[in-house]
């Protein structure tokens, strides 16, 4: 999938990867491409920052560990990040069914 | 498990860029990556290289890092606020007889090339890829010459007009707008950390 396809989703992706329990950033990303059946498949290195940003917004927090000689950073969701992943989801919903609506399920026009 | 230099080459990148931290925690999972794909195909060499392809190499790393950073956003939030206040200044000026303030031009021309550098500085940092370092400081300075220059036209304008025309109210309250909104701005890109 498209980079430009999840913009205005990635937050609400994230935040769902965290909701069975704390995550590090690896861990977030291939849960996102295990739950999506590798249709998403983030730069895993892109995933930090935002879940940095998140992190500053208060949505997750974070907690450093020393697994296998390396620090590790895990994540998980703070109760204004389960709010806001209700929000993301019941928005995602609402736009999913809209755009349904219109594009109905009608197969698109020949071009040739 | 041993390491592979093509990853600890990928990691010496991103410690001269990023903060101890955030490298600490790329470390980890380029790492992973790295030891998933040398479970899956043996090859170190391959290996290797599909971590970072997985991953993303240094530059796409910095450039995600800087994208999301609260300097970046700062940084453009204050410059959307540039062509606003260049309209309505710039008509309030207008009306008023600026040459008759009694402001050196050595001043006068001082104010302009402050705020150009400004502009300047806060372009750069919206449109910077790698520089995750300077960026910072870069806006925290870009933000502070904006209070200064921003409260010296006011300053200017109330003190040295005795009945201002009415295009000087909206310049004001932009004026007072843009003041608070930095403000505003502060704490966040005061905070260090990735």
């Amino acid at each position: 999938m498209r980079a430009e396809t999840l913009k205005g989703h990635l937050d609400g992706l994230l935040l769902a990867a965290l909701e069975d329990g704390p995550r590090h950033g690896y861990a977030v990303k291939e849960a996102l491409r295990d739950s999506t059946g590798g249709r998403i498949d983030l730069p895993t290195g892109t995933v930090y920052p935002a879940l940095h940003r998140l992190e500053r917004a208060g949505l997750i927090s974070g907690s450093w560990s020393v697994v296998g000689g390396r620090r590790r950073r895990a994540y998980e969701l703070t109760e204004a990040g389960r709010t806001a992943l209700s929000g993301e989801r019941a928005g995602w919903q609402e736009f999913a069914s809209a755009v349904t609506a219109a594009m109905g399920a009608r197969p698109w026009p020949a071009t040739s | 498990m041993a390491g592979h230099e093509l990853i600890t080459a990928q990691l010496e990148l991103l410690a001269a860029r990023l903060p101890a931290d955030a490298v600490d925690e790329l470390a980890d999972g380029l790492w992973q990556a790295y030891e998933t794909r040398l479970g899956l195909d043996g090859d170190p060499e391959r290996a290797a290289r599909a971590a970072i392809a997985e991953f993303g190499d240094a530059d796409t790393v910095t450039a995600a890092f800087l994208r999301e950073s609260p300097w970046r956003r700062a940084a453009l939030t204050l410059l959307a606020t540039g062509p606003v206040m260049a309209l309505v200044w710039g008509a309030a000026l207008l009306t008023l007889d600026v040459r008759t303030w009694p402001i050196p031009l050595a001043v006068k021309l001082g104010y302009g090339l402050a705020l150009l550098a400004v502009a300047a500085t806060l372009l750069l940092v919206a449109r910077a890829r790698l520089a995750y370092r300077p960026a910072r400081p870069a806006v925290v300075a870009a933000a502070f010459g904006l209070l200064v220059l921003d409260l010296s036209m006011l300053a200017a304008v109330t003190h040295l007009t005795e009945a201002p025309p009415w295009p000087v109210a909206p310049a004001v309250l932009a004026g007072l707008g843009r003041i608070l909104l930095t403000v505003r701005t502060l704490p966040a890109i005061l905070r260090r950390g990735a």
